[in-house]
Parts: C-alpha cells; sequence; structure tokens
C-alpha cells in the first residue's frame, strides 16, 4: 500500500498544528532519500566499492587461492578450501568452497567461512545471534533443479582444473587456483566469468581491538577510527548508525562480494525491483550512468522515483546478459542487503576499425552485507533456457486462479459493505467487467487483521454473497504487523506463543506501522506459520467465504518507525538468525504462510489461493501475484510500469501489475483512460487509488472516456483464453508473459534495448499502449519481415524497422502478427467466470506463407485438478488451406471427465486474416463430414482482406479439421 | 445502447399479445413480434438489405449487425460501442435494436433483460423471475421458474407502496397547508409590520420637526448660557482633551486585554510543540515532522530573552489608569480656569441691545440663523457639542430617536421578511413546512443529522463531537440512477431535486465538507443513505413527502426505471 501523510490518529491533531510548518517546506511529490541509504552510507557497500577501486590500480594481487591440495572432485562436486590472506605475514583465513555441476546444465559456486561455519567467533554486545553465515535461504528459495550432473568430468593440472558438463558436454568450467577464478565456457567460447577481476571479498571475523580513543563527540560518525593495520579503515566494521538509529553489529563486518564478467555482452537485464529501464545502466558515474549500484533491500519507499537504482519493495538477484544470439545468466542467492554495480568497457579489436568488429564487456561487482557467496550460473544460450533454467531452481509461476488474470477494482478504501455492494452494481449496470473488488485497511475493526469493523462492515457475508451472484471475488488485505493490543486474541497469542520476530536481546520486538505499536509475525518460524494457517480458516476468520481472497502489504517489511522504514538488522527471527542475513526474503516466507493457509482454509476443499504481495524474492512467484507499490498518477509513472513488468517477467515472476491510475494523485482523465489502454496488458491488472484522491472507478469518469475504459477492459476479458494460455505456459516453463524484443528475436541487436512495447505470450500480439501525454500516434518497432496487421481493422504493417501507427485516444496500438492463432471469447459477460461457457472465436492471422499455428490451455481456472489431466490442451494449425485442431495434454485421471464437462463449449467464429483472393467466390468450406458457410471480404485499401467461418458447429475440446 | 442497459419493465400484457406470443422466437417482446412473422424470411430490424432465412434466427451465430436475428441468446452481444471494435464490412450500425431479452414472467410482470445475462449460468430473478434467460442451462444451470412467489411479494410490496404513496400525497397535501400558512404568517406579518412603518414614519417626521425646532432655538440662543461663560478656547480644548485622553485610554486597555489573550494563546501553542518534540518519536521517518521540530526549536532559541517586556507592561497599566487629582492630569484645574477670557466674544453679541425693538427681534432673528448657517457649513462651533444642551434639546431628540430606532428596527425585520418571503421554499413553498425541523440516521460508524434549509453534520460513534457538513446554500436538480429497494426506499432513476450544503468543517488532506441532498418521494421523512462519493463531500438520499408528484405517482409505483415509459 502506502506511506502517505495520513498520521496514525494520535498524531493527527498534532500534525494538524505542525501542517501549517509543513507548508513552508513544501513537499513535493519525490521519493524523501534521506530515508535510504546511498552507497556512502552503507559501511560494506562503501568498503567494496573502496576494495574495487584499491583492485583496478596496478600491482594488486588478489589474496584468494585455492588451496590446490584440498580439492577433490566426486559425483559433479568440486570441494576444496579457499585461503584468504590477510595480512603481510601470509596468515591465511580457511573459506571451504564448493562447485556444483547439475544435471540442468546449470552450475553453482559456493563460498562459507570455516571459523563462523564452525562457530568459533565471539559476538559483541553478549549477542545470542546465530554465528554462522546464513545458510537457509536456499531453503526458501529453490524448490527444484539440484541434482546433480551425473556426466560431468573433471581434469586437473596444477594450476587449474577443468570441468565440462552440460547434456553434450558444450560447457566448461575452468578453475584457476591462484588467484581463484572461474571462467565459464559454451562451445570453447568463455561467457561468465568470476573474480577476473579479483574483486572476490569475504570478511573474515576478527574480533574488536578496543583502543584508547580521544574522547569523541556524539553523533560525530565522521571521525575516522584509527587504523588497525595499514590500509585497514575500521570505521564501518563496527556499529553502524543511520537516520538517529544504530546496528549494532553483533558479527563485526562480515560481507561477501565477488566479480562477474560477461565479455562481449553489452546489454544486462533483470535484477528486480528497480524504476528504471529494462537495459540496466552503469552505476560508477558518467555521463546518463547512475552514481550508486542498484541495491536490493526490500524497502517501503514512498512516492518511488524514476529511473533509480534505488531499492523498492522486492528483490530478485537474478541478472541476465544478452549479446547476439547468447544469453546467459548469474543468480545470486544471498537474502542480505545487496548492491551491484555495473560497468561496461568497449574493447575494440583493432583500433582502426572504428568500432566495428569492436565489442562490449560488461563488468557487474556484487556484494552483501552477510551471508554466504551462493552463485548460479546459466549458460543459456537463449533466453528462455536461461529462464527455463532459473525457474527449475525457484519454481515457475503459479498457475494462477483464472479470476485473478481479469481485471481487479481497488481503492484505499471501500467504506462499507454497502459501498461495496454498490460499487458492484454500477459496475454491472454500466456492463463494464470486473471480476474482483479490494479493501484496504479500513475494512478491520481498528487495524486488526482477522476482524470487521462492526459499524462499516456489518455483514461481510452479505457482501460476498451479493460479489457470488455474478461470480465476483473479494480480496482483503492482512499485512505482517499485528496490533498490539490488550485483548487482541491474535496478538495475545502471538506473544504468549513467541511467533514474532524478537528484538536484539532476543524478546519480542515492537514497532509502529498501521495499527500504532505492533509486533510481526515471524514467519521463518514453522510453528508460527502453522499458526498463521489457523488464522484463516473460514471458522476463525469470522466473515469469509470461498470468494474472499488476501492481499499482503507492508511485507518488507514497512516499519515507519525502523531504520530506512524497515527493521532493524539485528533483529532476530527463529533460531537466532539476524534480520540482516534474511531481510530480502522476508516477504516471501509471509507470502509463503498467507498462500499455505489459503490452500488449507476448508479440509478436504483445495483451491488455488490468490494472494498478492508487494515485497517479494526470488521464488515468490510460486505464491502468487505482486505489484510495483505506490506509483502516482502522472504520464512517466504510466510509462515506467512496462519496464518494470517486462523486467520482473524475465527474472522468473511474470505475474506482476502496476496500479491503474496510479496510486498517488488524481489522474487526469486521459491518463486515466490511457492506463487502462495500458492496463489490459498487465499481467496482473488492478485499478487502485489513495484515500485521498477522488472517487474513480470507470463509470465515473464521463463520455467517452468510461465507453473507451470498457472497451479495453472487454478487450482484456475476451483475451482471456490467449492470456490463460499464456500463464500456463509460463507455469510450467518459466516463459515470461510480456516478452522484450531481445527474447524473441535474440539476433536482432536493434531491439536489444526495446523494452516499451512487447509480444504477449506466444500469441504474436505485439502491443505498443500509448504512454505519452498527448500522443496520437506511436512508432513501434517490428523485427522481422513477416506481415502484420492491425488488431482491429486488419491495417497491414510490413517491413522491419519503425513503423508509425495512429492511435487517437480510442485506440490501442496492438498488432498481429502473421503465423499466429489466436483464441478468444469475444461475448462480454459480468465477469470472467460467467464466460466459462461460452463459446471461442479463433482469429487465424496468417503469415506471408499462408500458414498459421496457435495453442489453448482451458481448464477449470480454479482447482488444483489439472494436475490430475483435468485440462484442454490444444495445438491450431493452419497450412496448406486446413486448419486442424490437435491434442497436445497428456492424459490423466481426470481428463475425460473434464471432457466430458466441457462437451458444449465450441467455436462460434473462426477469423482468418489475410485471407487469400481465391476464397472470393468460395461459399463454403468443409468441417469433417459437414459443411459451414464462409464470408469473404476483400482488401480495402491498406487493409488485408478476411473471411469468417460461421458457426462451424466444432468443439474446443476434440480433433476437427476444416478445409478452405 | 440505452435500450440493452434499461431494464424496462412493462406493464400487464393484453390479450392479444399473449395470443400471439406462442409464434415469437425466443426473446422477442411483444411490440417486436411484426418483425419475426414471415415464415419464409428475416430481415435485419435496422438493415433490411440483409436478409436471412428464418432458420439463422436465434441459431448463436451473430448475421445481424443490430443483433436483430439473435433475441435469444447472447450470440449477439460482442457487437457493441462497449466492446473492441469488430471488423465489419460496410459500416453497419451496430445498435442494438431490441431492448433485450423478453422474460414473459407469466404471473408476474414481463420484462427485458440484457443480452449479456443470457446463458451465464446466473438466474436473474430481479428481472427474470421465470428463469427464461437461462434456458440453455449452461454448466447444468437450472433456473427454476418463480414467478408465482416473487410476484405474490412484488404485489404485497406494492400495495405497501402504494398505500405509502397514497399517505405521501397526503402528508404532502398537509404539507402544503402547513407552509401555506406559514407562508400566510409571513405575508401578515409584513403587513402588519408596514402599517406600523407608516404610522411609525409619520410620528419620526413629527418628533423630528419639533427636535429640529427646540435644537434651533436653543442653538439661537446664542453660546452664553449658565455655563458658557467658562468656555474659553483653552477649557473647550481641554474638554475635547480629555474626551480624547479617555478615549485612546480605553482603547489601551482593550488592546492590552487582547494582547494578554493571544500571549496566552501563544503560550498554549508553544506548550502545545514543545510537548509535540518531546512526545514524536524521533525515528519516525517524516520529513515533515522532523523540519516541523527543527523550525520549532529555532523559534524556541531565538524567543530567549525577548520575553522580558514587564516594564513596558507596568508603563502600560499606570497610563491605563483613571486621571485624578494626583496621577495624570488634573483635567478640573484646566476646565475652571480663565473666566474672563472671552469678553471681546460677549461684545460682538451685545451689539444687538443698541437696536431699535422691532428691528431687533428681525436682526435676532436673522443673526440666528446666520449663525446656524455657520455652523452647519463648519464655519464656527457648535454650541451642541460642547457638551452643555438643554433639557428640551435632550427630550426632544431623545423622542425622536427613539421613533427613529423603533423603525428602523421595523424595516430591518420587514426586509427580513420579505426576502423570506421571495426565497426559493421549492414548490408551493413546501419547505416552509420543515424549517427549522431535523430529520437523523445511524448508518454505520456515524450518526447522521440533517436539518431542512439549515445544514448537514455528522457524529463519529467512535468519539468526537459533530462535523458540520455544510450549511444550506440552494436547491438544484441532479440526475440520478439508483436503485429503489424492495422496500421502495432509494431515489430512483431521473432528475431529482437536491439541496445543496456547502462549506462544512475542513477536512484534513481535502476540501470542506459538502452535502447534496437528493430527494425522492416518500411517505416519511427519512435519510435513507449517505455516502462519502469523494474525500469529505457526502451525498444524502433522502426521502420527504415534499417532493411527491401526484401525476406521476401511477408510474412510480414500478420497481425501477420508473421514468422510463
Amino acid at each position: 500500500m502506502r506511506r502517505s501523510l495520513a498520521p496514525p490518529s494520535r498524531w493527527a491533531s498534532l500534525l494538524v498544528l505542525v501542517s501549517a510548518f509543513c507548508c513552508l517546506f513544501l513537499s513535493t511529490a519525490a521519493v524523501k532519500h534521506e530515508n535510504f541509504k546511498t552507497c556512502d552510507q552503507a559501511g560494506f557497500c562503501k568498503r567494496n566499492r573502496a576494495y574495487a577501486d584499491a583492485a583496478g590500480v596496478s600491482g594488486w594481487e588478489a589474496p584468494f587461492r585455492i588451496a590446490a591440495e584440498s580439492l577433490t572432485w566426486k559425483d559433479g562436486l568440486l570441494q576444496g578450501t579457499i585461503l584468504k590472506t590477510i595480512n603481510k605475514n601470509g596468515e591465511t583465513v580457511r573459506l571451504p568452497v564448493t562447485i556444483t555441476f547439475l544435471q540442468s546444465g546449470s552450475a553453482r559456486v559456493t563460498i562459507d567461512e570455516e571459523r563462523r561455519q564452525k562457530g568459533e567467533i565471539e559476538l559483541r554486545h553478549n549477542s545470542i545471534a546465530r554465528k554462522e553465515r546464513y545458510n537457509e535461504a536456499e531453503s526458501w528459495t529453490i524448490v527444484g533443479g539440484l541434482d546433480v550432473s551425473k556426466t560431468a568430468t573433471e581434469s586437473r593440472e596444477a594450476t587449474r582444473s577443468t570441468v565440462t558438463y552440460g547434456s553434450e558436454g558444450q560447457f566448461q568450467a575452468v578453475i584457476t587456483f591462484a588467484p581463484f577464478s572461474v571462467d565459464f565456457k559454451r562451445d570453447g567460447a568463455t561467457q561468465i566469468k568470476l573474480n577476473d577481476r579479483g574483486l572476490l571479498n569475504v570478511e573474515h571475523w576478527r574480533p574488536k581491538i578496543e583502543k584508547v580513543e580521544p574522547e569523541k563527540k556524539e553523533g560525530d560518525e565522521e571521525t575516522p577510527a584509527p587504523e588497525v593495520e595499514a590500509g585497514e579503515d575500521e570505521s564501518t566494521w563496527w556499529d553502524e548508525p543511520f537516520g538517529g538509529q544504530t546496528d549494532s553489529k553483533p558479527k563485526g563486518p562480515e560481507s561477501v562480494s565477488l566479480d562477474i564478467t560477461f565479455p562481449g555482452y553489452e546489454h544486462v537485464y533483470g535484477i528486480p525491483e528497480h524504476a528504471g529501464p529494462l537495459s540496466l545502466k552503469q552505476t560508477r558515474g558518467g555521463d546518463g550512468n547512475h552514481n550508486d549500484p542498484y541495491r536490493l533491500y526490500n524497502a517501503d519507499v514512498f512516492e518511488y522515483i524514476m529511473d533509480s537504482p534505488m531499492t523498492l519493495y522486492g528483490s530478485i538477484p537474478f541478472m541476465q546478459a544478452h549479446k547476439k544470439d547468447s544469453t546467459v545468466g548469474v543468480f545470486w542467492l544471498n537474502a542480505a542487503e545487496t548492491w551491484i554495480d555495473i560497468t561496461k568497457q568497449k574493447e575494440a579489436h583493432n583500433p582502426l576499425s572504428l568500432g566495428i568488429g569492436s565489442k562490449t564487456d560488461t563488468h557487474t561487482h556484487w556484494f552483501s552485507e552477510s551471508g554466504m557467496i551462493d552463485v548460479f550460473v546459466f549458460l543459456g544460450p537463449t533466453p528462455s533456457d536461461v529462464t527455463k533454467a532459473y525457474g527449475e531452481l525457484t519454481g515457475y509461476t503459479q498457475l494462477p486462479p483464472e479470476f485473478s488474470i481479469a481485471y481487479h477494482q481497488c481503492r484505499w478504501n471501500y467504506n462499507s459493505d454497502e459501498d461495496v455492494k454498490d460499487v458492484d452494481r454500477k459496475m454491472s449496470k454500466h456492463q463494464i467487467p470486473y471480476d474482483v473488488i479490494w479493501l484496504d485497511i479500513e475494512y478491520t475493526d481498528d487495524k486488526q487483521y482477522f476482524t470487521w469493523d462492526p459499524l462499516t462492515f456489518p455483514d461481510p457475508i452479505g457482501m460476498l454473497k451479493q460479489l457470488d451472484e455474478s461470480d465476483r471475488k473479494l480480496v482483503a488485505i492482512i499485512d505482517p504487523h499485528i496490533k498490539n493490543k490488550a485483548g487482541y486474541p491474535v496478538v495475545e497469542e502471538l506473544k504468549q506463543k513467541n511467533f514474532g520476530v524478537n528484538n536484539k536481546d532476543g524478546n519480542l520486538y515492537e514497532g509502529w506501522c498501521w495499527p500504532g505499536s505492533s509486533h510481526w509475525i515471524d514467519c521463518f518460524n514453522p510453528a508460527a506459520i502453522k499458526w498463521w494457517i489457523g488464522l484463516f480458516k473460514y471458522s476463525a476468520f469470522k466473515g469469509t467465504m470461498a470468494n474472499l481472497f488476501i492481499w499482503n502489504d507492508m511485507n518488507e517489511p514497512s516499519v515507519f518507525n525502523g531504520p530506512e522504514t524497515t527493521m532493524p538488522k539485528d533483529n532476530l527471527h527463529h533460531g537466532n538468525w539476524e534480520h540482516r542475513d534474511l531481510h530480502n526474503i522476508n516477504g516471501l516466507t509471509f507470502h509463503n504462510a498467507t498462500y499455505q493457509a489459503m490452500l488449507e482454509r476448508e479440509k478436504g476443499v483445495l483451491r488455488r489461493p490468490f494472494v498478492l504481495t508487494r515485497s517479494f524474492y526470488a521464488g515468490s512467484q510460486r505464491v502468487g501475484a505482486m505489484w510495483t507499490g505506490d506509483n502516482q498518477a502522472s504520464w512517466d509513472h504510466l510509462a515506467a510500469g512496462f519496464p518494470m513488468i517486462i523486467n520482473n517477467g524475465i527474472a522468473g515472476y511474470p505475474f506482476a501489475g502496476a496500479d491503474v491510475g496510479g496510486f498517488f494523485g488524481n489522474p487526469e482523465k486521459d491518463l486515466l483512460t490511457r492506463w487502462y489502454q495500458a492496463g489490459a496488458f498487465y499481467p496482473f491488472f488492478r485499478g487502485h487509488a489513495h484515500i485521498d484522491t477522488r472517487r474513480r472507478e470507470p463509470y465515473l469518469v464521463g463520455d467517452p472516456y468510461t465507453g473507451i475504459i470498457t472497451r479495453a477492459l472487454r478487450l482484456r476479458y475476451s483475451l482471456m483464453p490467449a492470456w490463460y494460455t499464456a500463464f500456463h505456459e509460463a507455469s510450467v516453463n518459466g516463459t515470461p508473459i510480456l516478452r522484450p524484443h531481445y527474447f524473441m528475436y535474440p539476433g536482432d541487436e536493434a531491439g536489444f534495448a526495446v523494452d516499451d512495447q512487447f509480444f504477449v505470450g506466444s500469441t504474436g500480439l505485439l502491443a505498443k499502449p500509448v504512454v505519452k501525454e498527448g500522443a496520437d500516434s506511436v512508432v513501434i518497432y517490428i523485427a522481422d519481415e513477416e506481415q502484420y496487421y492491425d488488431y482491429f481493422d486488419f491495417k497491414k504493417y510490413s517491413g522491419k524497422g519503425s513503423q508509425t501507427i495512429s492511435a487517437p485516444l480510442e485506440k490501442i496500438p496492438l498488432l498481429m502478427q502473421g503465423g499466429h492463432i489466436i483464441p478468444r471469447k469475444d461475448r462480454p459477460r459480468r465477469s470472467s467466470g460467467l464466460m466459462k461457457w461460452d463459446p471461442y472465436t479463433l482469429v487465424v492471422v496468417l503469415s506471408k506463407e499462408s500458414t498459421a499455428q496457435g495453442e489453448i490451455y482451458v481448464d477449470d481456472g480454479d482447482s488444483f485438478d489439472y494436475e490430475a489431466g483435468a485440462y484442454i490442451k490444444r495445438a491450431f494449425d493452419f497450412k496448406d488451406g486446413v486448419l486442424s485442431s490437435a491434442n497436445l495434454g497428456t492424459k490423466g485421471k481426470m481428463t475425460d471427465k473434464y471432457i466430458k464437462s466441457m462437451k458444449a463449449v465450441g467455436v462460434e467464429r473462426i477469423i482468418v486474416v489475410g485471407a487469400p483472393k481465391s476464397w472470393e467466390t468460395k461459399k463454403t468450406v468443409k468441417v469433417g463430414k459437414g459443411e459451414a458457410q464462409l464470408e469473404f471480404h476483400a482488401e480495402e485499401g491498406n487493409k488485408a482482406a478476411w473471411a469468417v467461418v460461421k458457426n462451424p458447429a466444432i468443439n474446443i475440446a476434440e480433433d476437427w479439421k476444416i478445409e478452405f | 445502447m440505452r435500450k440493452v442497459e434499461a431494464l424496462v419493465l412493462l406493464s400487464t400484457l393484453s390479450s392479444t399479445v399473449i395470443a400471439a406470443e406462442s409464434s415469437r422466437p425466443r426473446g422477442v417482446g411483444p411490440e417486436f413480434g411484426a418483425f419475426y412473422k414471415s415464415t419464409d424470411s428475416f430481415t435485419c430490424i435496422s438493415d433490411p438489405s440483409i436478409t436471412l432465412s428464418p432458420s439463422q434466427i436465434n441459431d448463436e451465430y451473430c448475421d445481424c449487425p443490430d443483433g436483430s436475428d439473435e433475441p435469444g441468446t447472447a450470440a449477439c452481444t460482442y457487437l457493441s460501442a462497449l466492446s473492441p471494435p469488430q471488423p465489419i464490412a460496410g459500416n453497419k450500425n451496430t445498435s442494438a435494436a431490441l431492448p433485450g431479452f423478453y422474460c414473459k414472467n407469466k404471473g408476474h410482470i414481463s420484462g427485458y433483460i440484457p443480452h449479456m445475462y443470457v446463458n451465464d449460468g446466473v438466474c436473474d430473478y430481479e428481472i427474470c423471475c421465470d428463469g427464461s434467460d437461462e434456458w440453455q442451462g449452461v454448466g447444468g444451470k437450472k433456473c427454476e421458474d418463480r414467478c408465482k412467489e416473487i410476484g405474490k411479494e412484488w404485489r404485497r410490496l406494492d400495495d405497501i407502496k402504494q398505500k405509502a404513496m397514497r399517505g405521501a400525497l397526503k402528508r404532502k397535501e398537509e404539507l402544503l397547508k402547513d407552509a401555506g400558512m406559514k407562508r400566510a404568517s409571513v405575508e401578515m406579518s409584513i403587513s402588519r409590520t408596514e402599517t406600523e412603518i407608516k404610522s411609525l414614519e409619520s410620528k419620526e417626521r413629527e418628533l423630528k420637526k419639533v427636535y429640529e425646532e427646540v435644537e434651533r432655538r436653543e442653538r439661537g440662543k446664542v453660546v452664553v448660557g449658565k455655563e458658557g461663560g467658562k468656555s474659553s478656547k483653552v477649557t473647550v480644548l481641554a474638554g475635547l482633551a480629555k474626551a480624547r485622553v479617555d478615549e485612546l485610554r480605553s482603547t489601551l486597555t482593550s488592546v492590552a486585554t487582547k494582547r494578554d489573550a493571544l500571549k496566552e494563546k501563544v503560550k498554549d501553542l508553544e506548550g502545545i510543540l514543545a510537548k509535540f518534540k518531546e512526545e514524536r518519536n524521533p525515528n519516525f521517518n517524516d520529513e515533515g515532522v522532523k523540519r516541523a521540530v527543527q523550525a520549532w526549536e529555532d523559534y524556541a532559541a531565538n524567543k530567549m530573552g525577548g520575553d522580558d517586556d514587564e516594564a513596558l507592561d507596568r508603563d502600560v497599566e499606570s497610563v491605563s489608569k483613571p486621571d485624578s487629582e494626583t496621577e495624570g492630569i488634573n483635567w478640573t484645574e484646566w476646565e475652571t480656569e480663565g473666566e474672563e477670557s472671552d469678553v471681546e466674544a460677549h461684545a460682538v453679541y451685545k451689539f444687538e441691545e443698541y437696536l431699535p425693538e422691532a428691528i431687533r427681534s428681525w436682526v435676532h432673528q436673522k443673526i440666528i440663523d446666520f449663525r446656524i448657517m455657520l455652523v452647519e457649513n463648519g464655519i464656527l462651533a457648535d454650541n451642541a457639542n460642547s457638551g452643555s444642551e438643554s433639557k428640551a434639546v435632550t427630550d426632544a431628540r431623545s423622542a425622536y430617536q427613539s421613533v427613529s430606532d423603533d423603525l428602523n428596527s421595523k424595516q430591518t425585520s420587514l426586509g427580513e421578511l420579505q426576502t423570506d418571503l421571495a426565497k426559493d421554499y421549492g414548490n408551493g413553498d413546501i419547505f416552509r413546512a420543515l424549517q427549522n425541523t431535523c430529520i437523523s440516521k445511524d448508518s454505520g460508524e456515524y450518526e447522521y443529522e440533517l436539518c431542512w434549509l439549515d445544514k448537514t453534520s455528522q457524529k463519529s460513534k467512535k468519539g468526537g463531537g459533530n462535523t458540520g457538513m455544510g450549511n444550506f446554500v440552494r436547491f438544484d436538480r441532479l440526475e440520478v440512477d439508483e436503485e429503489v429497494g424492495a422496500d421502495g426506499k432509494g431515489v430512483g432513476k431521473g432528475e431529482r431535486i437536491t439541496m445543496m450544503y456547502e462549506n462544512g468543517q475542513h477536512c484534513w488532506n481535502g476540501p470542506n465538507r459538502q452535502t447534496t441532498v437528493v430527494l425522492a418521494c416518500a411517505e416519511k421523512d427519512e435519510i435513507w443513505k449517505v455516502v462519502e462519493q469523494e474525500k469529505c463531500m457526502y451525498r444524502m438520499d433522502v426521502g420527504t413527502s415534499a417532493v411527491c408528484e401526484r401525476e406521476r405517482s401511477k408510474v412510480a409505483e414500478g420497481k425501477s426505471g420508473k421514468d422510463e415509459l
């Protein structure tokens, strides 16, 4: 949700007085920079950047080497010890290293620290925190793909070891012992280099040597501490202050860092969540570059700004590097605060060639505050190889309940159950489809979750029943902060059973959030999860029924009075792990607990949960959708949505969206209209608004806007079969839903940085929604020589390069690429659930060769029966004048029953776009043994010829053939 | 599109319609039956150039751009201005030809349901009590005919509504009568006041004359009176000075009092801010608050030492004390001094005595006139201002003054009465009957109150006082489209009279509160519903007999869409 100016009620009266002062300092709508750290203000970031700078100077000797004699090879595992030289006397610390080669073709490099691992260290401040480097990130993130390669082979020389792996032995890892480095090769060519620049750093444990210091003034952070050893600046090692609070850092400096180089790769993508372009920028200054590294430290960033490497609500430390016809990737499995520096170096083979044949290397430098080094390496070579391999490890996106990919109507807040029912009626009355209406925090009784405000929501069941009449749903918010109020059973139980997050002394942590004083559930604790699950049972959460779903917000966690609006890093979680070690996973654990709870609301009834989260990590895609947080009603925020959603998609989390209309502020009518047209292409499509904004439900906007918005919504609904098929695809192989150009055309360099247009799944739909104020056309980039058609009027576009599409307010620039078959359901209904029995329309978009292919996936949209075969999956093919449907499904024990239930669902129309002229005189087509009418429409100006097969009387679930 | 949207309920079926019923295709209402009569062919209603075979009617495929070939299915719903544009050959009119799917609803009132509700698996009994909209039974859905019970219940409620409507109209008559009486009473007051004013005016004229005469005479008596001798320039000055000093002193005292009050306020505010600074959570990460506290600290630092104005206070205090012989100026000393100082002036007046009697009186008169002329033109000082005035003048003036005051107040109240009479109290002045009365409603968190033509307010049950939601400004009109409950409560569809209440209490992060009160006919004055449409902009749907209309009463009893026909 939001951090707004709306104060907790107790402060309200005081703030009214203060508001006069506030006016003097006119608050502009921009992020409060001072609330969040710059690299300079984060000790380990500053240290590692300094380390990198020192390493860049000639004469630098990287202090990490593999003790060759320690190295063993067994069953795809190369294990040994890295020695880190820590002083001039040559003293070393031992860092166990494991390089694992997986069956999938991925490789994994893990580096720990022996002394911490064995617990042979002392913590300061009598801390009871765990001594090891955090080693449980895997258990929250990785769900498969860890089978070790049986075919990998190792060969060793005196200075290095070479492992050959991959399905065809196409990959190689060359491990150099001193200094330690690994080069990953594909087909003999180096793709990824670890520690090529010698920036590997594992800050080993050391005791604090108390020195007699000159009297230091309190609050004077800048006084440099005296140096311990020559060159060692201790100033950021210990207790670290920020914004008036001090991190006690009982484990001292413990950061890990590694440089990863992508030789010859000019573009890197991924590492969401940031507001900025898909192709990541350089971060060490210079014209148009960022000055700070990309930061990953999940935080509730109020009024975030555009084109910034600042951290946002979620993080996925997965990066792809791309060059012509090759994609590779790395996944940095570390849950602590992480920063990534990116620099690109142009390297000309021949200085006289003036850039021809020159190549660019991308250097990245990753550092995390604590935990282990744990890196996965993916060698591609295609973008989908990389996303698939990543998905094998972290899981593919949940196949969501079908309603959740339809339209969501949200607002902070619908004020009462009557209000909800009124909006519901009005949407129906205006014939605007929607599936879900949402409740923000105000529905609760005094911000106590699992309760309803008895005055404003006296009859939640009545409200839910009305929604259910048209198969609509309700989503209610449940956050991780539990109001600290005597007599509130949830908090009392949390206290009594120790299910909360503790402070550094091991006592229940108390902070401030929406309810005022609060405690936070610790979902790292399995017992707490179990308890959480119980709270959602229909019998426990009174006033809920099957069409109520959940929204998890503020799970970074957002703590209003905490450092950087989150928890102190020295807080303790289950197992006494410091919050610092697992911060970025926190949101995932809470989201996951809610997902589990939704599975178990009623014994014996297993339905797909829908849970929206704001905070996320690698793996969150398994348990629900995310949205880009509290954006603003401005054109630049509208424009920022697609790069962010696309980036999330290629990082394995495609079920993403931005608040349509913009959360803060009041959108002008044209902005709101354009936003709906854009939102119709968000995988997660929700209109949302801040409590201080004017009402903006689509029917309120007025003519002609309401009509245009309704058309955008109905466009989404008519394409639901295509969207659902794309979600299915993402759920089985990790392919993004919004696919950027580089993903579709890995060889087309002109498209590598394009992030404002995209393809929808495998449908061949190429969209470029208008995101610029006043624009009445867009320039769309076409990457190939295929024939493209305007979606609505079949106007033809072709030829590689830029094409201008006229786009007055009522028009969405949307093309269909020749060669695809798109399934639709054109009949408008009140909700997607009510479209279930409607017949399909198939749009056959012919390629230049007069061919087309497509797929459809259908199931009940609600249960897990598809796992037992209760689904329809068909391949459509048009070739040589014959359109056919063939089964792609695998039969399971529930297949027949399901197919039978779908017997009545047919195809009402087949539209063939780009129909050959020879059909002009054709009046019928053969459908099996019968026939159906064909209506031909000749080419008109630049608009392609098209034909319609009327009522072919074919079933969506069956094999059939239509001869033209 | 309007036709599709309209959930029109038709009144009772005629017998001829029933006869024709069996021959009409599914979903066709009696008034469209003629289009479907031919057994050889069917032409689209809005586009007769398209001819179809009758078998194409309701065949689940849309052939007519106006949807007329699919009266009984949802096949044509996608051709709509609200749906994505479809490629259609030619520029065909895709406005729906039919108002919807016709539900016969035998035993109840027939109706049209939007085609997009047909065969979607939902029994929309509200419009289609016979369940005929789900004739396909998709997904195994069965919608049994419930018209009998629904019709019965509807008729029961309708009876109640009819009764209520009659009651409402009766009550309206009463209100009108009451309003008429109130108006008459105002009119009466006006005429009474006018009479009073007339008599007061003549009385005032008389008294004014008397007063002027007396005063004229007095003024003519020359300055030399009992006390006149003392009025030397200095004493006049002293008199003036004293009055002036007194005036200044009293002003000073009141300014000092005001200052003290403000000081008290500043102290309170500083106390609040100091407490705010002390009690706030410094880690609350709100830069606005941080800056405010910083500004307060700076202010507090600058203020140090500036408080020391006690000396000034003492000065003010002593200056404020009234003058006496021992303190300030001893006015008596000045007022009694210089008795012979104006001898010359006397001589001027004495010259009359040397004139013959006849001329003397004429001259006397002229001198008086001349003097009055001088006084009136500001050349000579007026005796009257010198603080001494004869009792006769005083009495005359006060008599005149009192009548004049009386007249003024009568005129004011006449003005008020006339304004009130001219004010908009709705048709037939009906709201005059409701003025000064209030109604309230308990609605969730708040108790709302509407005072007719006065103000609206809310009171939270969670504590806090009354919050003003606006003061009455004017009547207005508004197009509304709302549900009407089975109990007949709701403003319905159409243009309604509204009362605008504006400039209520200001909202945190918002505007001043305002309320639009939408009025609809009901037997009882009642707030039905209060919604906050926008932040701090409320709408109250209110029932009152005051807006009932006799001629529409027959139509208004319909469940919804009462203004459609």
